[in-house]
């Protein structure tokens, strides 16, 4: 799968492709307002990472650009505003998800992941992966054809693993997917293993795999 | 305090008293001499006038002693009588009482004693007359005195508002716009022309002074949302290449537990930041939207956001929450002091402590256990309270500071039978 980054700061563009180059995906880099347009119109892209502020040119002039091209691509924000106006302006002019720096790399890569199989029409927002089967419009999770009933947020972090497979996920991280900002306001978030322990419980007795690994101390690892 | 204008009134007053009070000795003795010296000289006349016309009448020695004798008894306050030697004249001004009519007390006379002589003898005649009294003369005086000193006053105080407030009506004008003048609305002062040089110079001076501070503050502002905005692509940086690190194997505990830590503070340093931006933001009315806002649903949805942290510490809330409670604000402000202040009682709570969420119609109460009373002017203070060791910035109750600033409510803390109780009361 194709992704395009646009971002002008080569050494976020450097870590963003060297996170997600192990997960199938052949990243591509421009890192101005031309650039990317030139690469727009010579190439198709599953996804691209868009940073507002560029050199040579507006963000969201380019977005608008973007969508007249009408292609199939998901487009994800990624910009160091983080007001309410900027998200509402990306995401209205064409956007599919708007991510204020600083964000975690896992984040990214779990939204890369949705975006991509929401934006595809052949039956693809249904993931596999052996005897597990989520699909991810109806939001249901079926072990061996049967249902498992899982919570908003033990859903949430399933999708997370998954979009984020094989890679050491941080306490931090969870904690930030699930609650956003407010998380950094409290020292410890035991809740986080409550609701881990809560979703390998569930996924054990119906029969999964031991997919999901604790990494001793300080984090988690989806294991295929 | 005292006024501009009463300060050269009061010594204009002043002033003018003790002219006015001086003149009424100097009234006194002038009207006295003029009048004892008029007096004086009708005495003189009248007594040239008896001598005269006596020496002309050519009286035998008989008739003479008859007429001097009626004459006396006719004329108590004039007397002649026979003396043994000329002498040269004299005056003299005596009180006495008032021998015929008791009632009016003691009078005053002006006297003229002179010798002459009518065949061959010589005579004394006593020539008295009337004069006004001391004191009589002195309260007249004063009285006028003090009837102009009114006039004086009142035409002093009028003359001296009309001209004055004239005269000073550009110094209060420009006294007007700096008290309304607010370094956070960031509009300049324009003052209006005088024509005065000494008003001209003091609002120039004025205006530059004010331009002045206005740009500092700007500058002030705008230096930390740059600098807020400069440092978000290095903490991405430092994050992603944490996340990176992570990634590496083999990787030990110990490793993966440093990581861990630096992704903490770098967290707290990444908040702090965010915090910083938003405040510089609200200073620059840069939140403007209001709209109306269903407290009450809003403060449920927040509580229910938080359920993670409640159940982590297992802290008891208690609720009451009056039901559609609307105010007039900027919604993602409001979300944002709704958050600071429960997240605030959740932090410093101890395990299973209560926090108590009270909303009225002009009342938002949060309440929770607390050891010691805070020191209410620090709380409100960007990192008032800030410590190196926990996870707050010491930015969240200055942020709630601002934004009630904003919208004109009113924040304030107190501490009631063991428990921080923090408010924000609107009208």
């Amino acid at each position: 799968m194709k992704l395009l980054i646009i971002e002008d700061e080569i050494q976020l563009a450097q870590s963003i492709i060297s996170y997600l180059s192990g997960e199938n995906y052949v990243c591509e880099y421009a890192g101005t307002y031309q650039q990317a347009l030139a690469k727009i119109e010579m190439f198709e892209y599953e996804c691209i990472l868009l940073d507002l502020m560029l050199p040579g040119g507006d963000g969201i002039r380019l977005l608008e650009e973007i969508k007249k091209r009408d292609k199939e691509e998901g487009i994800i924000i990624i910009s160091a505003k983080d007001s309410y106006e900027d998200k509402i302006l990306g995401l209205q002019t064409g956007a599919d998800d708007y991510l204020a720096k600083p964000f975690h790399l896992p984040e990214l890569s779990a939204r890369i992941f949705s975006i991509i199989r929401r934006r595809k029409f052949n039956n693809s927002n249904i993931i596999r992966q052996n005897e597990l089967t989520i699909n991810l419009l109806s939001k249901t999770v079926l072990i061996n054809n049967a249902p498992v009933i899982l919570t908003k947020k033990e859903f949430d972090l399933l999708l997370y693993f998954i979009g984020n497979k094989n890679k050491v996920i941080s306490k931090n991280a969870l904690a930030e997917h699930l609650s956003g900002d407010i998380a950094g306001m409290l020292d410890d978030h035991n809740f986080i293993y409550a609701h881990i322990k809560n979703l390998k419980k569930k996924l054990g007795e119906a029969g999964c795999g031991h997919y999901l690994k604790t990494i001793y101390g300080t984090g988690y690892r989806w294991e295929v | 305090m005292n006024k501009l204008l009463n300060k050269s009134m009061r010594a204009f007053v002043l002033y003018a008293g003790i002219v006015l009070a001086c003149s009424i000795p100097a009234y006194y003795a002038i009207i006295d001499f003029i009048w004892a010296h008029e007096l004086k000289e009708h005495n003189r006349i009248v007594s040239a006038t008896t001598r005269q016309n006596l020496q002309a009448l050519s009286l035998t020695d008989k008739e003479l002693s008859e007429t001097v004798a009626l004459w006396n008894k006719l004329q108590p306050e004039t007397q002649l009588q026979p003396v043994a030697a000329l002498r040269p004249d004299s005056t003299y001004n005596i009180y006495r009482k008032n021998k015929y009519i008791p009632a009016k007390g003691w009078d005053r006379f002006q006297g003229l004693v002179t010798y002459f002589t009518i065949n061959g003898k010589v005579f004394r005649l006593t020539q008295e007359v009337n004069m006004e009294e001391s004191h009589e003369t002195i309260i007249a005086i004063a009285g006028v005195a003090f009837l102009f000193f009114l006039i004086l006053l009142g035409g002093l105080i009028f003359i001296n508002k009309r001209t004055s407030e004239k005269l000073w009506r550009p110094f209060y004008s420009s006294l007007q716009k700096i008290q309304a003048f607010d370094l956070h609305r960031q509009y300049a002062i324009e003052f209006e022309k005088t024509g005065i040089e000494e008003f001209e110079t003091l609002n120039h001076h004025l205006e530059k002074l004010i331009a002045g501070n206005i740009a500092v503050y700007k500058q002030q502002k705008e230096f930390t949302q740059n600098a807020s905005h400069e440092l978000q692509t290095p903490l991405s940086i430092v994050r992603f290449k944490l996340d990176l690190l992570h990634q590496s194997k083999p990787i030990t505990d110990e490793q993966s537990a440093l990581i861990d830590e630096a992704h903490q503070s770098l967290s707290k340093v990444t908040r702090i930041n965010k915090n910083l931006l938003l405040l510089a933001k609200i200073e620059n009315s840069q939140f403007s939207g209001k709209e109306a806002i269903n407290l009450s649903a809003l403060l449920e949805k927040h509580i229910s956001l938080l359920d993670d942290f409640l159940e982590d510490k297992q802290l008891q809330v208690i609720k009451h929450i009056a039901p559609d409670v609307v105010l007039s604000g900027n919604k993602t402000l409001t979300e944002i002091l709704l958050t600071n202040l429960i997240m605030n009682a959740v932090r410093h709570s101890q395990p299973k402590d209560t926090v108590t969420i009270t909303l009225k119609t002009h009342l938002l109460e949060i309440s929770n256990t607390g050891a010691m009373p805070l020191e209410e002017k620090m709380l409100f203070r960007r990192f008032g309270t800030s410590s190196p060791n926990t996870t707050g910035t010491g930015l969240g109750l200055a942020i709630v500071r601002q934004i009630c600033q904003l919208h004109g409510w009113q924040e304030s803390y107190r501490f009631e039978n063991g428990f921080h109780l923090f408010s924000i009361a609107w009208a």
